[in-house]
C-alpha cells in the first residue's frame, strides 16, 4: 500500500511538471489557463489519493476516518477549482482577450 | 563560515526584514509599501517561529497516535508552544495593520486619484 | 509518524522565499503583485509548517494567504489603478539601499551569539515552555498545548488581540463609510466600473451556492475541534468570513446585504468581544480571579476537572464570532468603497 502511494504521489508530481511548462510554453491566454485549470485539478487529486494510500494502514480505523475526510477535500477541490478556471476563462474574454490563431504569427 | 550554515534562517530572516523595510522606505507606490509592511511582518513571525523548531522534535498536539504519552516524559521531543502563540497573535494584528493601511489608501487614492506618492504631493501643493 | 522533514527541504524553501519577496515587489502590474503576494504567504505556511507550527500555519493559510490578499485585490479592483508608475529617482533608492544594508549587515554582527537552529537547550525552551508541554494535559485536558496555553494561561493575551480586530473593523468602518445623505453634496468619488461581474455566471453562482455550506460546516468543526487538532477561534472565524465572502464575489454585494443587514454585521462584531470578557467576569462572580476557568465547573456541564476545557471553547466561540463579522465588514467596506451599493 505504501508504494502505490509513492508511485501516486509520484504521478501527480509529473502532471504538475506538464502543467507549469504547459504555463510557460503555450502562447495564449486561454490555453495557458486551459492546462493550469485542468493539470492543476487532475494533480492535485492524485497526491491526494496517493496521501490516503499512505496512511490506509493506520490501525483502530484511523485510517479509514482519513480516508473519508481526504475524499470530502477531493470532492471540493472536483468542485471548487474548475469553477475557479471558469471564472478566469470568462473574465479574460469580457476584458478582450484575443485567441492565438496560427496565421496571425 | 560554519555559523552561516548553522544559523541559516538567522540570515534568511535579516534578508526578508530588510527586504521589507527597503520596500516600505524606497516604493513610491502605496499598495507596494503596504506588501513590504507584511513581508516585513512575516520576516518577524518566521524568527520567532525557527526559535522555537527543534530537532527531530514532534507538534504540540498530544495524540496517541503519534507516540505521545500522557504525560509527556521528555520536553525536548515537543516543539517549543510559546513562540507559535505569540506569532499566531502577530499574524492576526497582522491582518488587522492590513485592512486599515489599504482602507487609508483607499481614501487617499479618492482624493487624488493616483496611488503614487510623486502624484499625491504634486496635487496637495496646488 | 509526523515527524519533521530534513533540514535541506528547508533551506530550499527558504531561499525560494526570498526570491517571491523580491518578485512580489518588483513587479510593476499591481494585481500581479498582489497574487505573487498571496503566493509568498502560502510559501511562508508550508515553511512553518516543516517547524512544526502546524496551528501558525493554518493562521497564514487562511488569514495572510485567503483573506489578506482578497483585501488587496478588492482595493485595487475598486480603484481601478493597477499599474505602477514607472519613475525615476534612482539615487534615493541606492541611498536606501545603501541604509539598509548597513541595518543588516548590523543585526547579522549578532549572528554568532544567536543559539544553534534546532538546539533543544536554548533559553527559549529553558522556563515557561516545559510546563506547558509537561503540565496542560493534567490542567487543562486538552491535547493542543497551543489552543490551551492561547485560550486558558495566556487567556489576556487573546481577549485584547480579538480587541484589537474589532478596533480594525472599527477603524477601517469610520474611515471609509459613506452616507447616501453625504453622497450628493460631496464631491463624486471615482469608482471604477467593473468590467466583468461575476453574478453574469450560472455556472460561478450555482458553485459557490453550493461550496458555501460545506465551508461553513468545516469552519463549525475547525472552532470545536481546536482541542484535538489544529485549529480554533482564528482560523475557524476566518474561514466562516470566507464563506460568506465567496456569497458577496459571486453573487451581489446587495445579496449579501440583504441576508446581513448592516446593523446586524456591526453588533455581531461587538457580540464575540462580549462573550469572551462576559466569561471572565463570571469567573470572578464564582469567586476566582478574571478569566480563571476553574471556577466555572458549578454551572457548566460535565466533571468537575473539565471546567477549563470548557471555558476555552466558550472563549474560542467567542472569538470565532469577532473575526468572522470582522473579516465580512471590512471586505464589505473596501469592496464598495465604503457605500455598501454595489462593489466586488
Amino acid at each position: 500500500m505504501d508504494l502505490l502511494g509513492y508511485i501516486l504521489i509520484s504521478t501527480g508530481l509529473v502532471f504538475f511538471l506538464g502543467t507549469t511548462i504547459g504555463l510557460l510554453r503555450f502562447p495564449d491566454f486561454y490555453t495557458r489557463m486551459h492546462a493550469a485549470g485542468k493539470g492543476d485539478t487532475l494533480s492535485t487529486v492524485v497526491i491526494l489519493i496517493g496521501c490516503i494510500c499512505l496512511n490506509a494502514t493506520q490501525e483502530d480505523g484511523l485510517g479509514l476516518l482519513l480516508a473519508l475526510k481526504i475524499l470530502l477535500i477531493i470532492n471540493f477541490i472536483l468542485i471548487g477549482s474548475p469553477t475557479a478556471t471558469h471564472a478566469m476563462m470568462d473574465a479574460g474574454n469580457k476584458a478582450g482577450a484575443v485567441p492565438w490563431r496560427k496565421d496571425s504569427e | 563560515m560554519e555559523n552561516l550554515i548553522a544559523n541559516f534562517n538567522y540570515v534568511i530572516v535579516v534578508i526578508l526584514m530588510m527586504i521589507g523595510l527597503w520596500s516600505m522606505l524606497a516604493q513610491k507606490n502605496l499598495i507596494k509599501k503596504c506588501i513590504g509592511m507584511a513581508i516585513f511582518q512575516t520576516g518577524i513571525i518566521l524568527f520567532f517561529i525557527s526559535i522555537g523548531a527543534k530537532d527531530n522534535a514532534l507538534i504540540p498536539i498530544l495524540t496517541e497516535a503519534a507516540n505521545h504519552t500522557y504525560p509527556v516524559s521528555d520536553a525536548s521531543k515537543v516543539a517549543n508552544p510559546l513562540t507559535q502563540i505569540l506569532m499566531l497573535t502577530a499574524i492576526v494584528v497582522g491582518v488587522a495593520t492590513l485592512g486599515v493601511a489599504l482602507a487609508l489608501a483607499q481614501k487617499i487614492y479618492q482624493q487624488h486619484s493616483s496611488f503614487d506618492e510623486d502624484e499625491i504631493l504634486e496635487n496637495e501643493r496646488k | 509518524m509526523p515527524e519533521l522533514p530534513i533540514w535541506q527541504f528547508d533551506v530550499l524553501l527558504l531561499i525560494l522565499v526570498v526570491l517571491f519577496a523580491v518578485v512580489a515587489l518588483s513587479i510593476r502590474n499591481l494585481m500581479g503583485a498582489a497574487v505573487v503576494f498571496g503566493a509568498y504567504s502560502f510559501m511562508m505556511c508550508l515553511i512553518w509548517a516543516g517547524m512544526g507550527a502546524v496551528d501558525v500555519a493554518f493562521t497564514e493559510a487562511a488569514v495572510g494567504a485567503g483573506v489578506s490578499t482578497v483585501f488587496v485585490v478588492s482595493t485595487l479592483y475598486n480603484t481601478g489603478a493597477t499599474m505602477q508608475r514607472r519613475t525615476g529617482g534612482l539615487t534615493f533608492k541606492l541611498f536606501i539601499g545603501v541604509v539598509v544594508t548597513v541595518a543588516g549587515a548590523f543585526l547579522l554582527s549578532a549572528l554568532p551569539d544567536f543559539p544553534k537552529w534546532g538546539a533543544p537547550d536554548s533559553p527559549v525552551n529553558a522556563t515557561v515552555a516545559p510546563y506547558y508541554i509537561l503540565n496542560t494535559f493534567e490542567d487543562a485536558h486538552v491535547p493542543n498545548i497551543v489552543t490551551s496555553v492561547l485560550a486558558d494561561y495566556r487567556g489576556f493575551d487573546t481577549l485584547l488581540e480579538t480587541t484589537v480586530v474589532f478596533i480594525a473593523c472599527i477603524a477601517i468602518y469610520s474611515i471609509m463609510r459613506v452616507d447616501k445623505a453625504k453622497l450628493e453634496t460631496d464631491e463624486p468619488a471615482i469608482v471604477a466600473a467593473p468590467r466583468y461581474d461575476p453574478s453574469d455566471s450560472l455556472i460561478v453562482r450555482q458553485a459557490s451556492r453550493f461550496m458555501v455550506p460545506f465551508m461553513q460546516l468545516f469552519a463549525l468543526y475547525v472552532i470545536a475541534h481546536g482541542h484535538y487538532s489544529p485549529g480554533g477561534g482564528f482560523q475557524g472565524g476566518v474561514i466562516l468570513g470566507a464563506s460568506l465572502i465567496l456569497l458577496a464575489i459571486s453573487f451581489d454585494l446587495k445579496f449579501l446585504l440583504r441576508q446581513w443587514s448592516e446593523k446586524t454585521l456591526m453588533l455581531l462584531v461587538a457580540v464575540g468581544v462580549f462573550l469572551y470578557a462576559a466569561v471572565g467576569l463570571t469567573c470572578m462572580f464564582m469567586g476566582g480571579d478574571y478569566l480563571d476557568y476553574g471556577f466555572l465547573d458549578s454551572i457548566l456541564p460535565g466533571e468537575k476537572d473539565m471546567a477549563r476545557s470548557h471555558g476555552i471553547l466558550l472563549v474560542e466561540i467567542g472569538v470565532g464570532i469577532t473575526v468572522m463579522f470582522s473579516m465580512i465588514a471590512i471586505h464589505i467596506n473596501l469592496a464598495s468603497n465604503g457605500r455598501f451599493d454595489r462593489g466586488l
